[in-house]
């Protein structure tokens, strides 16, 4: 390589090309095994162990080595279990409403035929500045009669709506998520959109192609890589559900403080004092997170061009 | 040099001071000591971490009151909510604060985990001042690791307007409490007589203590525990029956739709502590004069049986303090000086756990209280039902599990539309089990 | 063409009118909570509850409601903002140079484990920020940072996603540029913050934005490292008072009032900043 000025022997040679990029690279390296690493690995071994009382409990507890015990308590636990089908059914509600939403919303105004596009984009993008917390506890008033217009509105021309009932938890949470990244997403391929060169519409437009067709044949295809980013952004999203069904759960009894693994990993850390449990529950949601990502980019990568 | 010289003779001064003088509730301030250490070096600094809302006042009047001693009030995250978890981490480390709140039932595990200090050599004077059976909550082992500050005797708050239009009396026994529920419902379909606090485990816990269960009993080395023992399933298929019948709102107390609620008169009692009026009056001033407060309702007629919210809720001195004299004369002082008490009276803290409250200035006359209740002294009330608490639980570690499997369990039945009572069974084999797990003996 | 052609002329034909009712219903959903809250702040605790949510009440009392809003707890909200200021502002400020800085060098330098350096930190976008959080809790306790500044401080200087941008937005440095550079006898350190580094201003700024919003955003974060309500940033704040409504239901007013507060003030950044969002995100998605 051309990256160096001085080289007198094959040796120095060798040292010099790598420290440049080092000097470069090092600084967010170092920080990234503190803060990324280091924190998995310790999460690793902390999971190993468990803490031991005896008698009526009020002697110092000891530390013991139990293996692989807290990972097979928490995969055997079906309170355990059914936090994470919760997840995967959030993932399968979530992830499609997602991306066909902010992919809709991005066409729409990428057609070109709306009124005041510079007004809607910054309305729907609005939200992502609110944080997930203080988007829950709005929500949270939605949600409830006493406090809700739209349940008052819907009451009275005779629809019952219990957004936080059981069976339409997910939904409401669903829809909170949605509510907040919607606009985000949809800055991303609108991003996408605007950057295809016009030449290849007018093209199509001069072989007949309608709107439909351009959207199915043109535009689409064109943008898969931003929808691919969209839509893995999203999965990992859904992976970290934790905020919302906290904040929400005090109103419903359809939250359990083992709702989502997240939020059963946090109840051992900090409410059963237990967090080698939680370190191996912690474990779990990042073994998920990294097979999902990768079936998710085989699947999309095998079916043509490298997305991502 | 110099400086930690005078510093380290300070401390000792102010320390040995305070070791010697008695804490009398009544004359708690320590002129000669504090003036010293003072001079000395400055006033020595404290922390005190607490989440009880505008507890700053009590904490200001302490430090208005001792010029050598200057605590900070740090407001934390809500003990259960994770508060306490940092307090436990902070103790590991070393860096934590030298006063905390916290709850009876979650001082076993402060003691389990070796983060409380034993005050008993700077209690031992003031133990007298305190309720015999909230001592005993503090004691474990002949040690005293916390100074109690409040307790929660229940009471029932009901709004009067509502009960008139419904033509209902108020309820002396359950038998009562369950006709008045159905007068009620049925003068009004959108009115019960209470919510059903799914989310409330010190509640349900309360409810269960009057029907006379005992969910925990301390052996020599083992712990009886039974949490679905006849008492607890009596009160279980009494809600269970007026959930049944649609006479009660399953509701989570102390949120949006409740207080909405509150104020509209679709929920028209609350059993609760003291420390209630605080939330009724802020949240629905337009319903003043509409409340009042009875004692609980009987399983038996003629009986005074109470519970209480959860035991009530103490200050400990934490492990690792620089100054655990300093850190026990504050908690002494804040939970028993009569002005101190009276402050935290009003802010709502709870009922104070001091035996003598003839000299607690808000206890003897409130006018904003009182008009509220069209005059009625709710105090009367709460004063009698505290004398009346049967203090024959004694906590075991790992209650913070048991309040997340009964909430969680309690709003699975209710989801499921299982009986109440099979929440109780599946707490008492989580409980069980989880004690079992991290090696403490049940028998 | 003077005109895109996807833009035909203003005419009011059906597919304007069906496309812009469209988007008017998406926008009516999306500012709806907004409207809530604000209309909320202007409210008494008993009318909170009280009152219709669209609808203001007969006696709105927004400056009291501010008033309490700054002065509470010895004006703990501005303590609050102010940390919510520094965490993201000084976060994402650190977190711009180191990412840019190591995308950069991705990008021009070619070193033994490059790619699978990059993997790595690609793989760190994949890892739920809540999977991280607790280990890193119990991690900074050994070392006796939690409840500090620095325990929310520091994990927030790290993104890995900025680097993947930092890394195709190095693509806008040319490399005849840098070796022109060289000739001429500039170090390498010199050339990326000379030459390299004010080429890539719009991505920085971009970088700088996504990583403020998410530091502004976090919440578990905070809520497992801090303790201490001075160290408190706005969300974990607006959390702690929410909790409070338990004790004293006028915190509800406050909770909705600082929630409006906040928002107002990072949203408006935002807007006014919309156009870097527009422009990192491009590249950003494109590429690759």
């Amino acid at each position: 390589m051309a990256f160096t000025r001085d080289t007198p022997t094959p040796g120095v040679r060798q040292r010099t090309r790598l420290s440049p990029a080092w000097g470069f690279v090092a600084p967010f390296t170092v920080m990234f095994l503190a803060f990324y690493l280091a924190p998995i690995a310790y999460a690793l071994v902390d999971s190993l162990f468990a803490t031991k009382s005896s008698g009526l409990g009020f002697g110092p507890p000891q530390r013991v080595f139990v293996f692989l015990r807290n990972y097979t308590d928490a995969l055997s636990s079906p309170a355990f279990q059914a936090s994470l089908g919760r997840l995967f059914l959030f993932c399968i509600i979530e992830v499609p409403l997602m991306v066909a939403t902010a992919t809709v919303l991005a066409l729409l105004l990428e057609t070109g035929k709306a009124l005041w596009p510079r007004f809607f984009r910054v309305v729907y993008f609005m939200p992502y500045g609110v944080p997930g917390v203080i988007a829950t506890l709005l929500w949270g008033f939605l949600y409830i009669p006493a406090t809700s217009p739209v349940l008052q509105g819907l009451k009275a021309i005779g629809i019952g709506l219990v957004p936080l009932s059981s069976t339409n938890v997910l939904f409401a949470i669903a829809n909170i998520s949605l509510w907040l990244y919607a606009g985000y997403n949809m800055i991303i391929l609108t991003a996408a959109l605007q950057s295809i060169p016009t030449e290849i519409y007018e093209a199509a437009r001069i072989d007949g192609a309608g709107e439909w067709k351009l959207i199915w044949l043109i535009k689409l295809p064109l943008i898969r890589g931003s929808i691919v980013l969209v839509t893995l952004f999203t999965v990992i999203g859904t992976l970290q559900l934790f905020v919302e069904p906290l904040v929400l759960s005090p109103l419903t009894t359809a939250i359990s403080s083992d709702f989502t693994p997240n939020m059963a990993a946090y109840a051992n850390a900090f409410t059963k004092n237990n967090s080698s449990v939680a370190a191996a529950m912690a474990v779990i949601v990042a073994i998920i997170a990294f097979a999902m990502s990768y079936i998710f980019l085989r699947i999309v990568n095998s079916k043509g061009r490298q997305a991502w | 040099m110099r400086t930690t010289i005078l510093l380290g003779m300070g401390v000792c001064l102010a320390l040995g001071l305070a070791g010697c003088s008695s804490p009398d509730a009544t004359a708690t301030t320590d002129p000669p000591s504090e003036a010293a250490s003072s001079a000395a070096s400055g006033p020595v600094e404290l922390t005190f971490q607490s989440w009880v809302p505008n507890i700053d006042k009590a904490v200001d009047q302490f430090n208005a009151a001792h010029p050598g001693i200057h605590v900070t009030l740090e407001t934390i995250t809500a003990g259960p909510d994770g508060g306490y978890a940092k307090m436990f981490s902070a103790v590991k480390a070393g860096n934590a604060a030298d006063v905390a709140q916290v709850g009876y039932d979650w001082l076993p595990d402060f003691v389990r985990n070796d983060a409380a200090e034993d005050i008993s050599s700077y209690f031992k004077d003031s133990a007298s001042l305190f309720a015999d059976w909230q001592v005993a909550a503090m004691t474990f082992a002949d040690k005293v690791y916390g100074v109690p500050q409040a307790s929660s005797p229940l009471g029932l708050y009901y709004r009067s307007d509502v009960f008139a239009e419904a033509g209902a009396s108020v309820p002396t026994t359950w038998d009562e409490f369950y006709d008045a529920a159905k007068k009620i419902h049925a003068s009004n379909s959108e009115r019960y007589i209470a919510a059903f606090a799914f989310n409330q485990t010190p509640w349900l816990l309360g409810l269960s203590e009057q029907a006379g269960a005992v969910w925990f009993a301390a052996n020599t080395d083992s712990w009886t525990v039974n949490i679905d023992g006849p008492e607890t399933m009596k009160v279980a298929q009494f809600w269970q029956k007026l959930i049944d019948e649609d006479l009660v709102k399953i509701e989570a107390d102390m949120s949006s739709e409740w207080y909405a609620d509150i104020q509209s008169g679709n929920i028209a009692t609350w059993i609760c502590g003291s420390w209630g009026d605080a939330i009724i009056r802020g949240n629905a001033p337009d319903t003043a004069g509409k409340w009042a407060v009875a004692y609980m309702p009987q399983w038996q007629a003629g009986q005074k049986a109470t519970g209480t919210w959860a035991g009530g809720s103490a200050n400990v001195v934490l492990k690792g303090t620089k100054h655990p004299a300093e850190a026990a004369q504050f908690a002494i002082w804040l939970n028993s000086n009569p002005e101190s008490v009276s402050t935290l009276v009003s802010i709502g803290a709870g009922w104070p756990s001091i035996k003598d409250i003839s000299s607690i200035a808000s206890l003897q006359s409130d006018p904003t209280v009182f008009d509220f209740y069209d005059g009625q002294d709710i105090w009367d009330v709460f004063a009698e039902s505290d004398s009346n608490v049967a203090s024959r639980w004694k906590w075991p570690p790992l209650v913070p599990s048991l309040y997340s499997a009964i909430t969680d369990n309690m709003k699975s039945a209710i989801d499921s539309k299982r009986p109440l009572g099979t929440a109780f069974t599946q707490s008492q084999t989580a409980m069980v089990d989880a004690l079992k797990a991290a090696g403490i003996s049940v028998s | 063409m003077v005109t895109r052609s996807t833009h035909p002329g203003r005419s009011w034909t059906w597919s304007r009118i069906g496309t812009t009712s469209a988007l008017l219903v998406a926008a009516v959903y999306f500012l709806l909570p907004i409207a809530w809250v604000v209309i909320a702040a202007t409210k008494s605790p008993g009318d909170l509850f009280g009152t219709n949510g669209l609808w203001l009440s007969d006696t709105p009392q927004l400056l009291h409601n501010l008033q309490r809003l700054f002065t509470e707890n010895n004006s703990a909200f501005v303590t609050w903002v102010a940390n919510s200021v520094l965490y993201s502002g000084l976060g994402a400020f650190v977190a711009t140079l180191l990412s840019t800085a190591c995308g950069y060098g991705i990008a021009k330098y070619s070193f033994l484990g490059k790619e699978k350096l990059f993997a790595l930190i690609l793989a760190g976008v994949m890892v739920p920020a809540t999977v991280i959080a607790l280990p890193l809790y119990f991690l900074l306790n050994t070392v006796d940072l939690v409840g500090t500044r620095l325990s929310v401080l520091l994990p927030s200087m790290v993104s890995p996603f900025g680097v993947y941008l930092a890394r195709i937005h190095s693509a806008t440095v040319p490399d005849e540029v840098i070796e022109a550079a060289r000739l001429d006898g500039a170090g390498e350190g010199r050339i990326f913050a000379l030459v390299a580094a004010p080429m890539m201003i719009p991505a920085m700024v971009t970088i700088f934005l996504f990583q403020f919003v998410t530091i502004w955003n976090n919440y578990l974060l905070p809520l497992v490292m801090l303790s201490s309500e001075k160290t408190f940033p706005v969300t974990l704040g607006l959390t702690l008072w929410n909790s409070q409504t338990q004790r004293d239901p006028y915190f509800y007013t406050l909770v909705v009032t600082g929630s409006a507060v906040s928002m107002v003030v990072l949203v408006g950044l935002m807007m006014g900043l919309q156009r870097f969002w527009k422009a990192g995100m491009t590249t950003g998605a494109t590429k690759g």
